[in-house]
């Protein structure tokens, strides 16, 4: 057998190869190029995530008392971005010099987006709520607002959950529940809902024709209420407890799909292990902002009521005081100075900053952070606390 | 705020990081300019649940071992970055459907994989080490075309380095046909070609001897904590050697004087910012879109509209609430080819399933949770191969329906359960890419390295394509192609460069 070589190519070819490129340039049109928006791939991009929504107020509902619904449509003729059931916006405040976002998410249809250009966010007043509390006493039809894309996982995802999931909801954190039940209504979702709504009174429900009309109409929507200090026909009574959500829950898999306040987290926690369901069965929306870091057993001891924070941005300094027991991303929006942020949960790092001196507390149920920003000095300023003096490299809103 | 610099590099990719850290380690005043919020470009990490994804490296090439350094484990070492390298030393596991289709496993060292390909294709083995033996012939002669600066002498070449001309000229299929290599061997060996996107008939066969040498000889490398770890370790070589990083600084103009040369940037914000030199991480399509069209030169015009933009891909994220055992995986990296030839695979693409399969955990055992595993798959596919009918309103819906075919085909292919089994997924595709690294219809390997673009021809033109004075590129869309190793060298070499002209050296 002969020895493998490469003598029928011919090396000549080689010499050529530069002298024919150059020819096969000159050749072509200098023709201007398309604009980066004009190609299909862009554009979804930037339909889906634009930078930022500038919407109107358009209507106002109210649904409780101290809970308002607002309808934001699109001020240009730039569709708005569409979204999944469950997903939420972030909206940019500024109350006096302290800028400040929040997340909401979006009580209204999908569909309510791509037909009329519009969501829905529903507002609930909070005892020392800043933002809830601004919104509720300032906005009007016509006030015009800066809102994010539409962001968050807490979305169905068909190749994940099961085909039914039992939604747990408590007082105001019906809302991702409206737009999932809208959309599987719609028909834009394929999926069952059982809803399990928790509410104290009767009064604290929220929502409640909107969901019996859908329920009416859709036989793969179920709303269950569950008053704890009341009684209305047809509705259970007590908790969201382990026995109540096997009452209602299918045979076989379902997904468990949970959003309501701090209370209801921390007892479903008692509950939620009595059902012996996968990790991969169980969906929590985000947390939100991060209180009271004090009352945490890992929380060091001896630290101050007040430290500095010196926020570097682009090479420019700026300290400002700040309270402790606040994230220093609140801090840093109290002092004025813009700043990223989304899920405001620890989450989505949007807001993601260098340390680069100076220790902080970070709430270990909340650290969302990529495991080289830990070697690095990364940290997530919406759930972190400052315990010293400290100096951190913030990027421009 | 500091706004005159000597160097400003726009794209925190993997090559202007590698470039920004060079020239901040020289001691030139650098600021490199990232529109997002973390650096790497496809080099980062996502976290969903209680998994962190890698969204795009499948392995290096080019590390080697502290012992036997290769190109990148130095540029790293050099640049004062302390990486935590894996290793994984099979070459891959290629399973092609149909009546001619095979299963077979290659495993790194040159002599492993002579025996696993003859035990595949008996009789295959002389021309497999003949095409080995050309790894060797073209580093040399390679060496001797960068000493002189791609303008080597042709008489030296032709008596010296005949076979490098040979393969340096021809395509990969063409040497290997030359060689004698039996067709099963061929598409065996080809196999690797989705990693550089242009099927081995029109792909240089030195580039692709370069690469599968270097994976074949090294073994592969991939850092301990995803890519976003070599992206970070980049990172603080540049600041604290004194340089700046700006993230959430979105270049929107190319700034130049009035003789055409290259002088600064002005964000979104308006903010204007000078150098001496300015590198471009961000492909010249991208930069020409950013600059007063009197400055583009017609023959770079002419070049960009010459070029094929290159592939992109769908890629599936799967987190599994199962460990790899318990699912039978034994493999890192699977190709899986619904046709045995890379022509048919790329031209059929649409119909086909022909994607790459990795287990992180294969090689990182801990990369997720005890109990729990992650998969990731690759689609290749060309920019504009989305469905027409494409909106913003059904394109969750198409993408969901595209992971699954490319799940169930694995399940039933190589009988894993999967779906059962998923806790979190995470689907990205053109659209995807086009969202976070801002390239033309979400491309992601720069140009096409079809032969009459190749690597070797942008080397030897590499100072005549590019003319505009001050302004350099780097990274995947430039002279070395796309893939981690090449946007790291071409950054670095890029680096060197524009210290030399600073500095006044060589």
């Amino acid at each position: 057998m002969k020895k493998p070589s490469l003598r029928t190519l011919n090396p000549a070819k080689f010499l050529k190869a530069g002298p024919n490129r150059e020819a096969r340039i000159m050749a072509t049109e200098a023709k201007p190029l398309p604009k980066l928006n004009e190609y299909p791939a862009n554009k979804i991009a930037i339909a889906l995530h634009p930078k930022k929504q500038v919407v109107k107020v358009t209507n106002i509902v109210e649904r409780a008392s101290g809970v308002k619904s607002y309808t934001l449509k699109a001020t240009t003729d730039t569709p708005i971005a569409y979204f999944s059931a469950g997903q939420y916006i972030v909206v940019n405040l500024q109350i006096g010099d302290y800028l400040l976002t929040r997340p909401y998410s979006i009580s209204s249809s999908p569909k309510q987006a791509q037909v009329d250009n519009e969501y829905e966010l529903t507002v609930k007043r909070v005892d020392g709520g800043l933002a809830s509390n601004y919104i509720l006493d300032n906005w009007t039809i016509g006030t015009e607002v800066t809102i994010s894309a539409p962001a968050g996982n807490f979305t169905y995802e068909p190749l994940r959950d099961a085909k039914t999931v039992v939604g747990l909801a408590g007082g105001s954190g019906i809302t991702p529940f409206v737009s999932l039940a809208k959309a599987i209504a719609d028909g834009d979702e394929d999926a069952n809902l059982m809803l399990l709504y928790g509410c104290a009174t009767k009064n604290d429900m929220l929502f409640k024709d909107e969901l019996d009309a859908i329920c009416e109409k859709c036989d793969k929507v179920k709303v269950v209420y569950v008053l704890s200090n009341d009684k209305l026909e047809g509705a259970e009574e007590g908790f969201l407890s382990a026995e109540l959500i096997k009452k209602y829950a299918p045979e076989g898999d379902y997904s468990v799909f949970i959003c309501g306040p701090q209370g209801m987290y921390n007892y479903l926690d008692t509950q939620l292990p009595l059902l012996g369901l996968r990790k991969k069965f169980i969906r929590h929306e985000l947390f939100g902002e991060y209180r009271n870091p004090q009352a945490n057993a890992d929380y060091p001891e001896c630290v101050e009521k007040s430290v500095k924070i010196t926020v570097v941005c682009r090479g420019d300094a700026t300290t400002i005081e700040a309270d402790t027991n606040d994230t220093i991303l609140v801090s840093i929006e109290k002092a004025g100075i813009p700043a990223p942020a989304r899920c405001r949960s620890g989450s989505c790092g949007w807001c993601r900053a260098k340390l680069t001196s100076g220790d902080v507390y970070i709430p270990k149920d909340v650290d969302g952070r990529k495991l080289a920003d830990y070697d690095y000095g990364y940290i997530h300023p919406c759930c972190s606390f400052p315990l010293s003096d400290i100096t951190i490299e913030i990027f421009k809103k | 705020m500091r706004t005159q610099f000597d160097v400003i590099v726009v794209g925190a990719g993997n090559g202007g990081l590698a470039a920004a850290a060079t020239t901040a380690r020289a001691g030139l005043s650098t600021l490199l300019l990232e529109k997002h919020n973390v650096p790497g470009g496809s080099a980062s990490t996502f976290r969903r649940g209680r998994f962190e994804f890698e969204p795009s490296l499948h392995e290096l090439c080019s590390v080697g071992t502290k012992e036997n350094p290769q190109k990148i484990y130095n540029i790293f070492k050099e640049l004062g970055c302390e990486i935590d390298w894996r290793y994984e030393y099979n070459t891959f596991r290629a399973i092609c459907d149909g009546e001619d289709g095979y299963d077979v496993k290659l495993r790194a060292g040159f002599d492993n994989f002579c025996d696993d390909m003859e035990k595949a294709v008996p009789g295959s083995r002389e021309s497999v080490k003949a095409f080995f033996d050309l790894v060797k012939k073209n580093d040399e002669a390679l060496a001797y075309v960068y000493e002189k600066k791609g303008n080597p002498n042709p008489l030296v070449m032709l008596f010296k380095h005949a076979d490098f001309l040979k393969s340096a000229s021809h395509s990969t299929e063409e040497v290997e046909i030359a060689l004698g290599m039996p067709e099963k061997a061929r598409n065996i060996m080809n196999t690797y070609w989705g990693y550089l996107g242009v099927p081995t008939d029109d792909l240089n066969a030195m580039h692709y001897l370069s690469m599968v040498g270097s994976y074949v000889d090294d073994g592969a490398a991939m850092p301990y904590k995803r890519s976003h770890e070599l992206s970070l370790a980049l990172e603080k070589s540049i600041t604290d050697a004194g340089g700046e990083v700006w993230y959430n600084a979105q270049v929107s103009k190319f700034l130049y004087k009035e003789d055409g040369s290259c002088c600064g940037v002005q964000l979104q914000d308006g903010t204007e910012l000078y150098a001496k030199e300015i590198i471009s991480n961000i492909i010249p399509n991208n930069v020409y879109g950013m600059s007063d069209p009197k400055f583009v030169p017609e023959k770079e015009l002419k070049l960009a509209n010459a070029r094929t933009l290159g592939m992109t891909f769908v890629t599936i994220y799967v987190g599994l609430d199962c460990s790899k055992e318990e699912l039978g995986i034994e493999d890192y990296t699977i190709f899986k080819m619904p046709f045995p030839n890379p022509r048919e695979q790329f031209n059929r693409r649409e119909e086909g399933t022909y994607y790459v399969f990795n287990c992180l955990n294969e090689v990182i055992p801990d990369a997720s949770p005890k109990g729990t595993c992650m998969l990731f798959f690759t689609v290749p596919l060309m920019p504009g191969d989305l469905p027409e009918n494409l909106t913003q309103y059904n394109y969750k819906k198409w993408k969901n329906e595209l992971a699954e075919v490319y799940i169930k085909d694995c399940e039933k292919s190589m009988g894993f359960d999967i779906m059962s089994h998923i806790e979190e997924i995470s689907v990205a595709t053109p659209v995807s890419f086009a969202r976070y690294l801002g390239t033309p219809n979400g491309e992601v390997y720069g140009y096409q390295n079809e032969n009459w673009d190749s690597v070797i021809n942008r080397s030897q033109a590499q100072f005549t394509d590019f003319t505009v004075p001050h302004l350099h590129y780097c990274g995947g869309h430039s002279v070395m192609g796309d893939g981690f190793s090449s946007a790291y060298i071409t950054g670095h070499d890029t680096g060197i460069r524009v210290v030399n002209s600073i500095k006044g050296g060589k």
